[in-house]
């Protein structure tokens, strides 16, 4: 796959792990409202990412988590732990 | 002052068939010295860096590598 697969792809996963330890963060201080405005921030980008990132590789989630191209691509290669 | 780790050095026994292993050491992550995290701690610039150290917050990060490979002062 090309580099910019694998760039797009890290870049996903380091907001989205800054997502997840907002997340935990806000469920013991729901009240801070600077985190939750850094949460909305990154679940906004992240949105953008992935519609970005399925546009040039195809869906990243099945089950209706992502659109589909045609034809059918979500059994193309390569799979997560393919990457 | 706050250390990652502790040493201690174990009861060797002259019966101890195994090579005796004069300092053991245990990882104390910091956040078991923080408690309830305040709000507004300083974070790291970039989402790749946070996701390199595994946190969030500079406070909480700990390298928690393999015991072997620690300079084990045996």
């Amino acid at each position: 796959m090309p580099p910019e697969f694998y760039t797009l792809l890290e870049e996903i996963q380091a907001n989205d792990f800054v997502i997840v330890e907002l997340n935990l963060f806000l469920d013991t201080h729901p009240d801070d409202f600077e985190a939750i405005k850094q949460f909305n921030a990154h679940a906004q980008k992240s949105m953008k990412l992935k519609v970005e990132f399925e546009k040039k590789f195809g869906p990243l989630m099945n089950f209706g988590y992502s659109y589909s191209n045609y034809p059918f691509n979500w059994v193309d290669t390569p799979w997560p732990w393919q990457v | 002052m706050y250390t990652q780790y502790k040493y201690w050095r174990p009861y060797i026994s002259p019966n101890d068939p195994c090579p005796p292993i004069e300092i053991k050491s245990y990882s104390t992550p910091p956040h078991l010295y923080i408690g309830f995290q305040p709000s507004g701690l300083p974070q790291f610039q970039t989402a790749k860096e946070a996701l390199k150290k595994g946190t969030l917050w500079p406070q909480l990060y700990s390298p928690y590598p393999n015991p072997q490979k620690r300079n084990e002062r045996s």
